[in-house]
């Protein structure tokens, strides 16, 4: 019976030149356009960190750059020594956390980013972000609701179970139709989550109007993926304390042993 | 010159970041007078600025004005041009005006590291050194990699005879940048000054080793040039110290360990310095003199 539902079904080419083609083609400018605005509009400057907030941030890499010549390093080991160990004892104090060294009481509980107010500016901002890019997307589901409710636009050239009956054919309701005919509703959909990989194509790597990615990240999650998040720095900072005190066993200065290496350069290696 | 060439070397200016003022200005001057503003595109603002700080430094404010009254008119509230506008204020108007502006600023922006910096400047260039060199650690604590304020702390130090404060600041700038010969040099001779001779060869002998392998010769053909004879007087001259005074090798306040071959060390300095002045003539010949004699008397 559901071959022949399949067989009986014939699709106007119409349907192909005047339903099918327009709402890809809308689907793809108005994400250009959202693209525009979204560099245009949303992307105001980044929020102005206070003094303490900034060292917080930029602790980790005095201890970075540090460790990265520790085995080559241009600086002699009494000095390497001091900037370790002063490092090391700052880290374990808490001395760069924005808000002073932790109480000894204090519950070792992560900060919450609902209480901390500039968390949740971050939050707003990224919620506001979306908001805007949900708008136009509405619209457009709005108007294939309306125009094209019900119809059947395309025949998938592959065969699929049944499950796939509530995401290919959204907006008609029929039990018997094979599950390769894919309605309009649910055309907009796949084209909505299909069409990131074409844009990233078109417009290179990483454009911010990506739209999967605001809709697969809550407006909590945003939060953590932008600098300056509530990220825990004394737990960073701990972490790093066994990385300083690693290099510093390996510390070789270039100096150590730079006189042979210049007498065999020049051809006068003392006779021993 | 013509228009061409003027784009050309100021967009070389920009990029090595040269203070050539006088030659930027003049060239700044044929673009405007070509009228040839708009053919820059989106480098003109660039050039503006640029320009700005050229004819703020030759003494022509007026140029630098309508620089900037371009810009704050382009970029409304940017930090860059309220920077720029500070130093247009240090220029006509008396440092304390200046100071609180840069207040201003920071106070709009504790984090804005330009002007924190003209801010320092500023302070030290009044004289106030000890609140310039508490608000340059400040700063450097904050913004720790920035190679600029550690060589600025590191010449403070040096001004008031703090050649062991200064050399550690030194340190610091050795780690942010260790490719730099320049640098490695300027700690040598810091430690020499401070007093820790045998930190001071090693340190000589790695600019030596840094600078030295620029021509496909090997090391012990090739004549010294530039930075590397200056390295080489160095070694020459600690080799020379400590041997008339040992005791200068267990002083060490970095517990460096003084080479042991310090003959040797020394031969090979002189020979370096005799062939890097052998080939000349006329004026050069003379310090080619000089030098033997310097040489010799060791």
């Amino acid at each position: 019976m559901q071959s022949s539902s399949a067989v009986s079904l014939y699709l106007d080419p119409q349907i192909r030149d005047w339903v099918l083609f327009p709402i890809t083609l809308v689907m793809v400018l108005c994400f250009l356009d959202a693209l525009s605005y979204n560099i245009f509009l949303l992307q105001s400057s980044p929020k102005k960190l206070p003094r303490a907030a900034v060292r917080e941030q930029r602790a980790l890499v005095r201890s970075q750059v540090l460790r990265a010549t520790s085995a080559n390093s241009p600086i002699p080991f009494i000095y390497y020594k001091s900037i370790s160990q002063n490092l090391t004892k700052a880290f374990t104090e808490g001395a760069y956390l924005k808000d002073g060294p932790p109480k000894k009481d204090a519950p070792a509980t992560p900060p919450n980013p609902l209480t901390d107010p500039a968390a949740m500016d971050g939050m707003m901002a990224g919620m506001k972000t979306q908001m805007v890019m949900m708008v136009p997307q509405m619209v457009i589901m709005g108007w294939i609701n309306f125009f094209f409710q019900g119809f059947v636009l395309i025949k998938l050239p592959f065969p699929l179970t049944l499950g796939f009956k509530s995401m290919l054919q959204r907006g008609i309701e029929t039990p018997d139709m094979d599950v390769r005919w894919v309605s309009s509703l649910s055309w907009y959909f796949l084209n909505f989550f299909g069409l990131n990989g074409l844009y990233r194509i078109i417009l290179g790597g990483d454009n911010s109007a990506d739209s999967s990615r605001d809709m697969t990240a809550s407006p909590f999650a945003v939060t953590q993926q932008q600098p300056g998040g509530p990220q825990d720095y004394n737990k960073l900072f701990k972490a790093e304390c066994d990385n300083l005190e690693f290099s510093e066993g390996l510390h070789n200065w270039i100096g150590n042993d730079v006189e042979m290496r210049i007498l065999r350069k020049y051809g006068r290696v003392p006779k021993s | 010159m013509d228009l061409s060439t003027a784009l050309q070397r100021l967009a070389n200016y920009r990029t090595q970041n040269s203070r050539a003022s006088q030659d930027i200005f003049e060239s700044g001057v044929i673009v405007f007078r070509k009228d040839a503003l708009h053919k820059l595109g989106d480098d003109s603002w660039q050039f503006l600025e640029q320009l700005a700080l050229a004819a703020i430094d030759v003494g022509r404010l007026d140029v630098a004005e309508g620089c900037i009254k371009h810009l704050s008119d382009k970029f409304p509230g940017s930090a860059r041009v309220e920077c720029l506008q500070g130093v247009y204020i240090e220029a006509t108007q008396s440092a304390d005006v200046a100071l609180t502006y840069y207040d201003k600023l920071l106070e709009a922006d504790p984090a804005n590291a330009a002007a924190w910096k003209r801010r320092i400047s500023v302070l030290r260039r009044t004289g106030k050194i000890e609140k310039a060199v508490e608000e340059l650690s400040q700063f450097l604590d904050t913004f720790y990699t920035d190679v600029e304020g550690w060589l600025e702390l590191a010449d403070i130090y040096s001004s008031c005879n703090q050649y062991t404060s200064a050399l550690q600041s030194l340190q610091h700038v050795l780690l942010l940048a260790p490719q730099n010969p320049f640098y490695v040099l300027q700690a040598a001779e810091t430690a020499y000054t401070a007093g820790d001779i045998p930190l001071a060869i090693k340190t000589f002998l790695v600019v030596v080793d840094m600078t030295d392998s620029e021509s496909d010769l090997p090391a012990k053909d090739a004549v010294p040039t530039g930075i590397t004879v200056r390295a080489w007087y160095g070694v020459e001259q600690s080799a020379r110290k400590l041997q008339k005074t040992p005791r200068l090798a267990s002083t060490s306040a970095s517990q460096t360990p003084a080479p042991d071959s310090l003959p040797i060390l020394e031969q090979l300095a002189k020979d370096m310095l005799r062939a890097a002045y052998s080939g000349q003539k006329g004026g050069a010949a003379t310090t080619a003199q000089e030098l033997a004699r310097w040489l010799g008397d060791a």
